[in-house]
């Protein structure tokens, strides 16, 4: 019992065709399955609806949410359970963290994806402007 | 083809430790028109880099951040 739980990283397309109502809803569904299960939401990051790079399911956009969570390994199978009989979830995707995801999280914590690719090019070229307290 | 990833800024790859697949910005410029990984040969990363990469592009493609395939012109 004194292992800490590892921390997961789960990210999922919900259906962007759907009401507003009914994405939140599906949000919210997941959030409750991995907590029921005995997970413990971290973070939650709602990139909002994007053009998918591809169809799935004849649809061309989805509703991205990328969430962050600590769990023991044996409730992943039947998170992901879950998330494969939701119909509303067009795909998913589970991370497993370890100590150098841990520090990349820690450092980006929260930040949309294009910021981060901001920070490397300018480490490159000037200092880094950290602003982390 | 080549002059896309030979201009333009060389930042060093290095100073990456951890390649995630949700920096889209940073994995296009390691894939070409069509979608493709580019070889190492062309980039100039290293093996290290070079095999995160791959992994998190593959992570992207999953979740339609990148295209398996984008043959969109003609």
């Amino acid at each position: 019992m004194a292992t800490q739980a590892t921390m997961y990283e789960l990210t999922f397309i919900v259906n962007a065709v759907l009401s507003e109502d009914q994405i939140k809803e599906a949000i919210a569904r997941v959030k409750r399955n991995i907590e029921e299960t005995g997970g413990e939401i971290l973070n939650t990051y709602e990139w909002g609806s994007r053009r998918l790079s591809y169809p799935i399911r004849k649809k061309r956009n989805g509703y991205y949410v990328n969430l962050y969570f600590r769990a023991g390994g044996d409730f992943i199978s039947r998170i992901e359970r879950l998330m494969q009989i939701d119909d509303d979830i067009l795909r998913y995707l589970t991370l497993k963290y370890d100590a150098k995801m841990m520090r990349h999280y820690e450092r980006f914590k929260g930040d949309i994806p294009r910021q981060r690719t901001a920070e490397v090019k300018a480490s490159g070229s000037r200092e880094e402007e950290e602003d982390d307290d | 083809m080549v002059d896309n990833t030979q201009t333009g800024s060389r930042f060093d790859t290095n100073t990456i430790e951890y390649v995630d697949y949700k920096d889209v910005e940073l994995l296009k410029r390691f894939i070409n028109e069509q979608g493709k990984i580019l070889p190492r040969r062309i980039t100039g990363t290293s093996a290290k880099f070079q095999r995160q990469l791959t992994r998190a592009v593959k992570r992207a493609r999953l979740l339609a951040l990148l295209p398996f395939v984008a043959d969109n012109v003609r």
